[in-house]
């Protein structure tokens, strides 16, 4: 489903990728692992298509298509979800208006019809019930004023309503307390499928003691260096990261 | 002297009814030919050119055509009494319309040549204005009205140069609570001046809650001048939107002469091609403790211009204060022009007082998160300058008003056409 070769991407005067590559199936669910500054949110950043993080060289194919000519919201359209480390104040546009005019953006773009009010309103409802949301965050402005773990449940409601084809999480763990994180997980949980991957960016295990995932891998100075099973994961908690990047230098 | 024609002005003041007002035509008069209108060399006026108004004052007065009534005005007056939800009084095209003084449970509303009060003259325009009106509205509030009391200024200049002077001054008895509803507009495409002159004196423990909508003609100019007094535990709160004409000067001052007062005040303004909008916002701290709020925000577009000047002034002895001023700007045009400057001035020492602009762009973060969840980049920006706009229209303290407000604010909005991602 996602397919990355040998991705060159740069940020301001620094080139942060260094010849990623990564490839994700449907219905498996990828950890990207790494230290700090080893470039896991520019993977992120660039595979949804922010101006700022230039592709120099490589590609990034969604469904067998090369994406780097696609608008952030073009490919949101095409079913790629980009859940935010920092997710972003925007005082005076209401919730609900966002998460609406986000799933029309999509389903214009299907060529199906505008969901009409009575049915979103059941839609968001049952999905913020699944994160333990109260419905009053809807009628809130996005994210404004909400706690660390009330913006992450938020990025997962969206992620729930719009039901992307490729969801890339980006620090999602980082800030939550133990409830929030297992709500999280679980409406992350609830929406692994077949026809559906999951790539979770993150600095620490502690998130994949509740989602599985397929694949590990770990990410150290712009590149790939070691990818494994779920295991992976736990010997990282335990002996670092310093082992893997030093073996991959070796 | 700014052009003002004053031989001419006082040809035209003279033998003009009603005669009540001969006193304070002649004060106003005797201050004009002293003082005359201000220019830019004056502090308070350095970025708005007063000769305009000048101007059009003098063709008016070489030719005080009455002005034909719009249908587009007609129209507005129309919808806006059939809705039903405010009491209008109004002053069309300077006049104190046959029936903008009824009957109202609670308030009592005379003609300033009913002779029972005296106008304060504070500055040059307020004098203009006392020269050239055919009579003021005098409204007394007695106690808490059913509904919002409307002031509708309404303007037509269609086939010649138009000028319309307004006064109303509004007291409010202790304990009452109104709500009180400016509407500023104009039709036609001639030239046409404005100068409407308010006061409001607020007795203890009442409570103001205040709506300014101005949606002048783009070919029109207005200044429009309000004094608030606040008295003990007083409360002024006010929300303001200034949408259209060509020059557009406000100056709102308010006086907290006892302890307790507390006045908050927002303002947005929109400013597109060709447009001028000037909000001079003064706080007098007299006493403490008190508090003051003020918060402008400004869109400016095309080819705008707009000034903000806030200042807030704590007397000495004022202990207890606190006061806030906050001007945001977002320019959305590399030919747009903001002069922004808060000023305080402190003589007491136990103060809180606070103040901030900002002058900017769309905020590109909040534009990259919008335009990942699927939103066209142009969408994007647009949402983000309504949120904008928004955080003012949802600090107005009248519910009445609010869909016709929100629709006016809309189509304003869509006037922008293409928003830049970096100015």
């Amino acid at each position: 489903m996602l397919n990355i070769e040998d991705l060159h991407v740069r940020t301001g005067d620094a080139d942060i990728l260094k010849g990623l590559s990564l490839s994700v199936n449907a219905g498996e669910v990828h950890a990207i692992m790494g230290p700090n500054g080893s470039g896991k949110s520019t993977l992120a950043q660039a595979v949804a298509g922010h101006d700022d993080y230039q592709v120099t060289a490589g590609r990034i194919e969604f469904d067998g298509k090369d994406i780097a000519e696609l608008d952030p919201e073009e490919r949101a359209r095409e079913g790629i979800f980009l859940g935010f480390q920092y997710p972003v104040e925007i005082p005076g546009v209401n919730n609900a208006y966002l998460l609406k005019a986000a799933l029309n953006a999509k389903r214009k773009h299907r060529g199906e019809d505008e969901i009409d009010a009575f049915e979103f309103l059941k839609l968001a409802k049952e999905k913020m019930a699944l994160l333990g949301m109260d419905p009053k965050f809807l009628n809130r402005g996005v994210n404004e004023g909400f706690s660390g773990g009330e913006k992450k449940r938020n990025e997962i409601l969206q992620m729930a309503v719009l039901e992307p084809r490729l969801a890339i999480l980006d620090e999602t763990d980082s800030g939550l307390d133990i409830d929030a994180l297992k709500a999280v997980a679980e409406g992350v949980n609830a929406l692994r499928a077949e026809d559906r991957a999951i790539v979770l960016v993150t600095h620490y295990q502690r998130l994949l003691d509740y989602i599985t995932p397929d694949v590990v891998h770990v990410l150290s100075d712009g590149r790939i260096v070691h990818s494994g099973d779920k295991t992976l994961a736990t010997e990282l908690e335990e002996r670092g990261y310093d082992w893997v990047v030093e073996a991959a230098a070796g | 002297m700014n052009g003002l024609d004053l031989t001419r002005l006082k040809e035209h003041v003279s033998g003009q009814g009603p005669s009540a007002l001969d006193p304070i035509r002649e004060r106003a008069i005797a201050s004009l030919e002293s003082d005359g209108l201000p220019s830019t060399r004056h502090e308070d006026w350095k970025y708005t050119d007063l000769s305009v108004v000048a101007q059009i004052s003098d063709a008016w007065l070489a030719n005080p055509a009455a002005p034909i009534s719009t249908t587009a005005a007609d129209s507005l007056l129309a919808a806006l009494v059939d809705d039903g939800e405010v009491d209008w009084l109004l002053l069309r095209n300077g006049n104190i319309e046959a029936d903008g003084v009824k009957e109202l449970a609670g308030v009592s509303v005379s003609r300033l040549s009913d002779g029972a009060h005296k106008p304060q003259l504070t500055t040059p325009l307020a004098a203009l204005n006392a020269a050239l009106i055919s009579d003021g509205l005098v409204i007394d509030i007695e106690s808490t009205p059913e509904r919002p009391l409307g002031l509708l200024f309404l303007d037509d200049a269609a086939d010649s140069p138009g000028l319309s002077q307004t006064r109303v001054d509004i007291r409010i008895a202790a304990e009452a609570s109104a709500e009180l509803i400016e509407y500023h507009a104009s039709f036609g495409d001639n030239e046409h001046y404005g100068n409407a002159v308010l006061t409001l004196d607020v007795a203890a423990a009442a409570t103001v809650r205040h709506l300014r909508v101005q949606n002048r003609s783009r070919a029109h100019s207005q200044t429009q001048r309000l004094d608030v007094r606040l008295a003990r535990d007083a409360r002024f709160l006010s929300a303001s939107f200034d949408l259209g004409g060509k020059l557009t000067r406000n100056d709102l001052d308010v006086d907290l002469v006892e302890a307790g007062a507390h006045a908050e005040f927002r303002g947005l303004y929109l400013s597109g091609d060709g447009q001028h909008m000037d909000n001079h916002a003064r706080v007098d701290h007299r006493v403490g403790p008190a508090s003051s709020r003020q918060e402008y925000r400004g869109i400016l577009f095309g080819r705008a211009r707009a000034v903000w000047n806030g200042k807030a002034v704590v007397h000495e002895g004022a202990d207890g204060t606190d006061a806030e001023q906050a001007n945001h700007n977002l320019l959305l045009s590399e030919h747009a022009e903001i002069d922004t400057k808060p000023e305080l001035e402190i003589y007491a020492e136990d103060v809180r007082c606070s103040h901030g602009t900002t002058v900017g762009q769309l905020d590109e973060k909040a534009l990259f998160y919008l335009r990942s969840r699927g939103l066209a980049a142009d969408d994007a920006r647009r949402l983000l300058v309504r949120a904008f706009a928004a955080e003012t229209l949802r600090s107005v303290p009248i519910p009445a008003l609010t869909d016709h407000l929100g629709g006016i604010l809309e189509h304003r909005l869509a006037d922008i056409k293409d928003i830049p991602l970096n100015v």
